[in-house]
């Protein structure tokens, strides 16, 4: 298992159409992943969990990756977050 | 009368059509063949998909992709692959299809209602819609039939779903009444987009309206009326009729450059007060922004923003105008307005007191934190940012504003930026010539210069009618001010009132001004405005106009020439 922390950057946080764009890569890889926040957790794969979290802009979340491409994971899932899901 | 939410602007006058929803009943008895249960489950999830990719595309064809993604949000909402997986256990478990729809879906929205987040308690809304169609695919009920509504529909529902809004027959329903949803509902979204007039929110509309009923939606004011009298018939006919020639009017300048009647290119900026606003401004087709005031960045707050703060409100905006001028004002407070960190004092006077520039040369830590934000914004987002000094009386303090500006520059090795100040004192006024050397440009606030001018109190009802753009003194004014930055080859822009005012627009490109700040909804106005004149005309009646004596003489003279 492999984690990291991050910040959401963009002004909508994780929103219709980008955790439309987050899942879509996500599935690409086998691993599992959910991102956390103090109170929550979403499964990284399902966007209805992270459209119900609605993490926003400023909230620090956890994110964690279990599998056989774990790193690979996480390293997209953190490029995703860091640039704003293409929104900056 | 009916009230509501004005959703969607326009008048809209037709008949009734009353749409109830049937109710949705299904059978929960225990499900014996689960794996057949499941796979009708999954169909109708693949009918959903595809009818609604058939929908969006049909949707695209009228409107933005922007506005269709709600829709295509849809899909991808049903299409989550875990969810479905509960749905499955659900089945698994022995409910059938429709039971285990309803128990995931309504446990979503749920969630979303919950949310302190408001865009998320929105999306319950499409849960809601997205659940009402699955089940109405699994039961095979027949979905309400919008796409055939006779001409002059007035469309009554209860609620009013983003894909029914995509599916419904977009030219025969020109009205729509909802009893439930808001502002910024999809409904809301969707009937704008669509230019559609929409009142939304309406208690018991379904009961209250009958079907084929005349009825006139105000979209405007929120009002819905039922079988109006003649003259209420007739007033809003006129009004409808004159919004829709003054928009075929207007549309005719959408998306094209600013011009004289001659062809002389001119630019129409706005002015704004957020970085929100500056969507609009480009929405409105807007060539750059006039005037961005900073102020309210350091309203509302009990301390100052620090520079990161004011650099990501400054980026917005220099973004969202990419490639074109931004001219943005630095602070500009004094007095009169109650920002508890910035010390003033007591004064008697506080137009004419410690305020924008005075206040900032003296408090330079500062001043040099917003020039930095400033700066920087324009050098990673947009080389035509324009910093705007206000207030300024003396080439000293623009002097002093570039020495800093410079100094920035030295620290942080980046791109200079224009700039430039505010016309809008006396002095500044007469000395134009001189601090056009000093000034990359020139913009003229009409409005704080006519008080200073004509020293009348605009908010002062018994010296008001002093307060006039059209007096010869403050005409005088802007000729001088035009003719010294056109002299020293600096762009002049307006940000007052009067530069969107139609009996002054001729006068101001006689005397040769070239950016025209104006509120959004002015633009397009605006450019019509400054197309009806040649630069020969213009000038023509401005000279004119110079050697009249009085404010009435000249706006009797300006009405004249309007009429033309």
């Amino acid at each position: 298992m492999v984690s990291k922390k991050a910040t959401i950057i963009n002004k909508e946080g994780f929103h219709m159409r980008a955790a439309d764009d987050f899942v879509n890569e996500m599935a690409k890889f086998k691993s599992s992943i959910t991102i956390s926040s103090t109170d929550k957790t979403a499964n990284g794969k399902s966007i209805m969990r992270l459209m119900a979290a609605a993490y926003k802009r400023g909230t620090e979340v956890e994110i964690k990756c279990e599998g056989e491409d774990e790193e690979a994971q996480l390293a997209k899932a953190c490029e995703m977050i860091a640039s704003g899901f293409g929104e900056t | 009368m009916l009230r509501g939410i004005a959703a969607s602007k326009g008048i809209g006058i037709g008949r009734a059509v009353i749409i109830e929803q049937q109710k949705i009943t299904y059978e929960t008895g225990p499900v014996k063949d689960v794996e057949q249960e499941k796979a009708r489950l999954h169909r109708a999830i693949n009918d959903f998909v595809s009818d609604t990719e058939d929908l969006a595309k049909e949707l695209e064809q009228a409107l933005h992709a922007k506005d269709t993604a709600i829709i295509r949000g849809h899909i991808t909402m049903l299409s989550d692959p875990f969810m479905i997986e509960e749905m499955d256990e659900l089945i698994t478990g022995g409910q059938p299809a429709e039971a285990a729809v309803e128990s995931v879906l309504d446990m979503f929205k749920g969630l979303f209602q919950s949310s302190e987040d408001e865009l998320t308690r929105q999306r319950a809304t499409d849960v809601e819609d997205i659940k009402r169609n699955l089940l109405e695919i699994l039961l095979g009920i027949e979905q309400i039939d919008l796409k055939h509504l006779p001409e002059n529909t007035i469309l009554v529902i209860s609620d009013l779903t983003p894909s029914m809004t995509a599916e419904m027959d977009h030219d025969n329903v020109i009205g729509i009444v909802t009893e439930s949803g808001g502002m910024t509902s999809h409904s809301a979204i969707l009937a704008r987009a669509l230019e559609i007039p929409a009142v939304l929110s309406v208690p018991d509309a379904l009961s209250k309206l009958k079907g084929g009923q005349e009825i006139i939606v105000d979209g405007v004011n929120g009002a819905v009326i039922a079988d109006p009298d003649p003259e209420t018939a007739a007033e809003y006919q006129s009004r409808r009729d004159d919004a829709i020639r003054e928009k075929e009017l207007l549309r005719v300048f959408q998306g094209k450059a600013t011009v004289t009647g001659d062809g002389t290119p001119r630019q129409v900026f706005c002015n704004i007060g957020t970085p929100k606003d500056a969507e609009s401004a480009v929405e409105h087709d807007c060539e750059g922004i006039g005037l961005f005031r900073t102020e309210l960045l350091f309203m509302d707050r009990d301390s100052r923003p620090d520079e990161e703060t004011q650099y990501e409100a400054y980026r917005q905006v220099c973004e969202t105008l990419q490639g074109k001028p931004v001219i943005i004002r630095t602070l500009d407070v004094g007095g009169d307005k109650d920002i508890p960190y910035i010390h003033v004092g007591e004064e008697e006077n506080p137009f004419l007191g410690y305020r924008a520039v005075r206040y900032c040369l003296r408090n330079q830590d500062a001043y040099k934190m917003q020039l930095r934000a400033l700066i920087r914004a324009g050098a990673d987002t947009n080389e035509h940012l324009r910093i705007m000094i206000p207030m300024v009386t003396t080439a000293t303090e623009i002097q002093t504003v570039r020495a800093l500006a410079e100094e920035i520059c030295c620290e942080t090795d980046l791109m200079m930026p224009m700039i430039g100040t505010m016309i809008e004192t006396p002095a500044a006024s007469i000395m134009a010539d001189v601090l056009a050397k000093y000034c990359d440009f020139f913009s003229i606030g009409t409005n704080d210069l006519t008080q200073y001018i004509m020293a009348a109190d605009r908010g002062n009802s018994s010296v008001a009618y002093l307060y006039k753009a059209y007096d010869p003194a403050v005409l005088r004014a802007l000729r001088g001010i035009i003719t010294a930055g056109v002299n020293a080859g600096i762009p002049v822009g307006m940000c007052g009132e009067a530069a969107s005012d139609p009996l002054l627009i001729p006068l101001l490109i006689g005397f040769g001004l070239e950016e025209f700040s104006v509120s959004p909804a002015s633009v397009l106005k605006t450019r019509r405005e400054i197309s009806r004149w040649t630069m020969a005309e213009a000038k023509k009646i401005a000279d004119h106009a110079l050697t009249l004596e009085t404010a009435d003489e000249v706006e009797t003279y300006l009405t004249e020439i309007g009429k033309r």
